[in-house]
């Protein structure tokens, strides 16, 4: 008896312990009342807007920072920092007037904000990832240059006239050039601030400045969890509504999907096996990513993939519909184009890739064409049957995507034989560069919304280019719509982009599969979120919630 | 004594260096680089690994890295939190993670005694086959899964405890993790406290104290489980370490800002000089505590020591 009192009591004894702990918790629901509670998968990789290369950390520094431009609902580039804008006739020089507005410390924002920012950019010292945005895609004088090492930084191609006008000169005409000045790396940064915070830049809210809509006030590297507040000094203060931006970083998709339905967060990503058990659900939504998933046959290494009849086949095999409706379910989008859809607008405005139909003729899916297709290719090289491998990521979609591939191929085509080798991203894509692969499933996002960022990569000799496919009557036309005469044509110049694309498509060069979309839940007291595939995936000047 | 002390040592800070050479030919062989290998050509990889000195000999980059560390200077990270010292981000970090595994080792070693203890004192009862029911689900079930269970039913459903770590909250958030990283350790205590307690029940002195009319609290807790508890504690520091790699899951799960998920980030990521940084606190972590417990050993059991110096 006396045994089992002292049990007891020790029982009540941890029970206390864990009570006492336990006691403080009862309020965690009542936090952050009309702050918009945001999910993120992934912490923040750099506030350095010149450092960062990630969609989290683009979209955090553009809460608190504005460039020239911004982006509007429509993702088309509106004025920011810039109040206005001048281009010389040639298309050349772009000539901005700045507006007034000020640093968080009280400076203003000057043009030499964005001289000493760009000329970082491009800085082989500071080694940015995305310098290219200023060189080959910004195509700003001497960038290319000053990156090599064979000029020195001060001589890149922008200059700050006088504090309010900021004068940028091109190589050659850059039709999307505006909307590159939303992109993070063109983002001013505060010389005298930058050299009194030395390398601590950017890792604390002490360590960056806001011209923006939101001030940082909690952060640290790597955070889980952090907190912007509304910076009422912003030139564009009375647009913005919400108090405040509260983020967290959840990586288990379950606990995100709870932590929504309690509550605690207004928006977070929902992942392919939880769609089913919430796509009823009003809050439920997909939004476009703006990434293109395809196949890439490797023409240089297999001789049987060089032949296009194989290659036709092989996409004419592909059921788009049947990847995307029974497989992924989360909003993707079948694509039967070599540029995805919804993240290029045209000179009127319309999306570059919303004519699913322009290339039907050479990758529907038919199984009779394919099969036919595929008989003549296997005669024309003398075999009856084929082995091919096919690398693919050891994550979930795309390990789904490439069974359902095999499955389709192998009954489609008579003799086919696809095995799977299924490794880790980072594998993947080295296999892919250094061209040990047969078949690759892979994907590409956009940098800049222009169809260029897709079709750029089938130039001959390009890095991304891995099945190594070359032609000249292609490369031709990539020349004359980035440095030719078409760079001032807009109309002509997106007329051409399609004569690359059909080519593209024509010699099954890749067998495109779908446009990603992002499975979502979005509280329905939040209003005005604007959604992008490119550059910022989420702005939130707009945004609103209800109590 | 000394002798052996100071032999052990030089063993263990070895055993260290060993270790961060094994680390550095690890990360030459994993796939990929930190940098957007996907983006980035040839030349601006070339260049990012220069900038960072990744173009040297690994040798060079090793000796590097040693000289370095003596400074207390751990490098920079690549990707996960680009260019921020690697010893800054484990100012917040590593308490959080040690509070958190302390908290669970108290949790775990506390659970673990009453139901080693019930176990023992009902022995052969419906309450032992329980306790050994409890413990051998605690020692084969991993902690994630736990924690999943745990964020579900009392984080989600019965709201008791935040389903995600807070700084405001830091005590109530830390609860969940804790008790989930603690089930091991509880049940290896069980186990043992069970068997100690059997054998110490069972023995001559404790037959003398209960003929000698000692009962009730005072036999069990002043003679028996004071006796018992000694090899108790032995186990218990490799079973402190045994939390550390559990904790890596689980903070993922909690979204704790601990070293655990820094450490699964940064695998993922190629950030070297994360992952080695990170694998070497672990490792040296587990060799101190190891020393530690070898120590006490020779100092607690003259066998052992006498046992070296005849070798």
């Amino acid at each position: 008896m006396k045994k089992t009192k002292a049990t007891v009591s020790l029982l009540t004894a941890s029970a206390l312990v864990l009570g006492l702990v336990g006691f403080n918790t009862t309020v965690y629901a009542e936090t952050g009342t009309s702050d918009l509670n945001i999910m993120l998968e992934t912490p923040v990789e750099s506030l350095d807007p010149q450092q960062a290369t990630d969609g989290t950390s683009f979209e955090v520094i553009a809460d608190y920072t504005d460039g020239l431009m911004q982006m509007d609902a429509d993702g088309q580039a509106v004025p920011a920092i810039a109040e206005s804008y001048d281009l010389s006739e040639d298309g050349l020089t772009y000539t901005f007037h700045l507006r007034d507005a000020s640093w968080s410390n009280g400076d203003p924002v000057t043009a030499a904000d964005f001289v000493f920012a760009w000329q970082r950019a491009v800085d082989p010292d500071v080694a940015s990832e995305y310098a290219y945005m200023l060189s080959d895609i910004g195509q700003v004088v001497n960038a290319a240059e000053i990156i090599a090492g064979e000029k020195d930084k001060s001589e890149l191609g922008v200059t700050a006239v006088d504090d309010k006008t900021l004068e940028v000169k091109l190589n050659v005409p850059v039709s999307y050039f505006l909307s590159l000045m939303y992109f993070p790396t063109f983002y001013p940064v505060n010389q005298a601030f930058f050299e009194s915070v030395g390398d601590t830049f950017g890792t604390s809210p002490d360590t960056v400045l806001s011209n923006g809509a939101f001030i940082m006030d909690t952060y640290e590297p790597a955070a889980t969890a952090f907190h912007l507040t509304k910076n009422d000094e912003y030139w564009d203060t009375e647009r913005v509504q919400l108090p405040g931006l509260n983020y967290q970083v959840i990586q288990d998709s379950q606990q995100a999907l709870m932590s929504y339905q309690t509550g605690a967060l207004d928006t977070t990503l929902v992942n392919g096996e939880q769609v089913d058990q919430v796509k009823e659900d009003p809050e439920f939504q997909t939004i476009g990513a703006g990434y293109l998933w395809y196949v890439s046959p490797n023409m240089d290494a297999v001789p049987e993939l060089a032949n296009q009849n194989i290659r036709l086949a092989m996409t004419h095999a592909i059921n788009r519909e049947a990847i995307t409706g029974d497989v992924l379910k989360d909003g993707s989008l079948p694509t039967y184009t070599a540029v995805p859809m919804q993240f290029a607008a045209g000179p009127d405005g319309s999306d570059y890739s919303a004519d699913q139909e322009r290339y039907a003729d050479v990758c529907a899916y038919d199984a009779d064409k394919a099969a036919e297709l595929w008989a003549a290719g296997l005669e024309e090289l003398g075999i009856s049957e084929l082995e091919l491998d096919m690398v693919v990521d050891a994550d979930d979609a795309p390990q789904k995507v490439a069974q359902v591939l095999k499955e389709q191929w192998e009954t489609t085509l008579p003799g086919l034989t696809v095995n799977l080798t299924i490794e880790p991203k980072k594998q993947r894509v080295e296999d892919m560069q250094e061209g040990n692969f047969q078949l690759g499933l892979t994907r590409w996002g956009p940098d800049y919304a222009d169809p260029m960022t897709y079709l750029g990569m089938w130039v001959t000799g390009n890095s991304n280019n891995y099945g190594l496919w070359s032609n000249s009557d292609f490369d031709a036309i990539i020349d004359e719509c980035t440095t030719g005469d078409l760079c001032t044509d807009a109309e002509g110049r997106w007329a051409r982009l399609y004569d690359a694309e059909k080519l593209v498509m024509d010699e099954a060069v890749i067998f495109p599969l779908y446009t990603q979309a992002n499975a979502e839940m979005l509280s329905s007291k939040v209003t005005g979120i604007e959604f992008h595939p490119v550059a910022l995936n989420r702005v939130y000047k707009n945004a609103a919630k209800t109590e | 004594m000394k002798k052996y002390t100071i032999k052990r040592l030089l063993t263990s800070l070895f055993t260290l260096l060993a270790i961060l050479l094994v680390l550095f030919i690890l990360m030459q062989l994993m796939p990929g680089s930190p940098f957007n290998d996907e983006k980035l050509n040839e030349t601006q990889k070339a260049a990012l690994y220069a900038k960072y000195g990744l173009d040297d000999p690994i040798i060079v980059q090793f000796f590097r890295y040693v000289g370095n560390m003596l400074h207390g200077d751990l490098g920079v990270s690549y990707k996960i939190s680009k260019n921020t010292p690697i010893a800054q981000m484990l100012e917040t970090r590593l308490p959080i993670s040690i509070f958190i595994g302390g908290f669970a080792v108290l949790i775990g070693a506390i659970l673990g005694l009453i139901l080693g203890l019930i176990a023992a004192l009902k022995h052969d009862t419906i309450w032992d086959s329980l306790a050994t029911v409890i413990s051998v689900i605690g020692v084969s079930v991993p902690s994630y899964v736990f924690a999943l269970a745990l964020s579900y039913t009392l984080g989600f459903k019965l709201k008791w405890f935040p389903m995600l770590y807070t700084v405001q909250q830091s005590m109530g958030s830390s609860v969940l993790p804790s008790i989930s990283l603690s089930m091991f350790t509880m049940a290896s205590i069980a186990r043992f406290t069970r068997s100690e307690m059997l054998e110490v029940l069972g023995s001559d002195y404790m037959l003398l104290a209960e003929s000698k009319g000692i009962s009730g609290p005072a036999l069990i807790f002043r003679h028996a489980l004071r006796n018992a508890l000694i090899p108790i504690i032995t186990v218990l520091a490799p079973l402190i370490v045994d939390l550390m790699t559990g904790s890596l899951v689980v903070e993922k799960i909690f979204a704790i800002p601990g070293v655990g998920s820094l450490l699964v980030n940064a695998i993922q990521s190629n950030d070297y000089n994360v992952v080695i940084s990170l694998s070497f606190i672990y490792s040296a972590m587990y060799i101190g505590i190891m020393l530690v417990v070898d120590i006490l050993y020779g100092i607690i059991d003259p066998r052992i020591r006498l046992a070296k110096k005849g070798d």
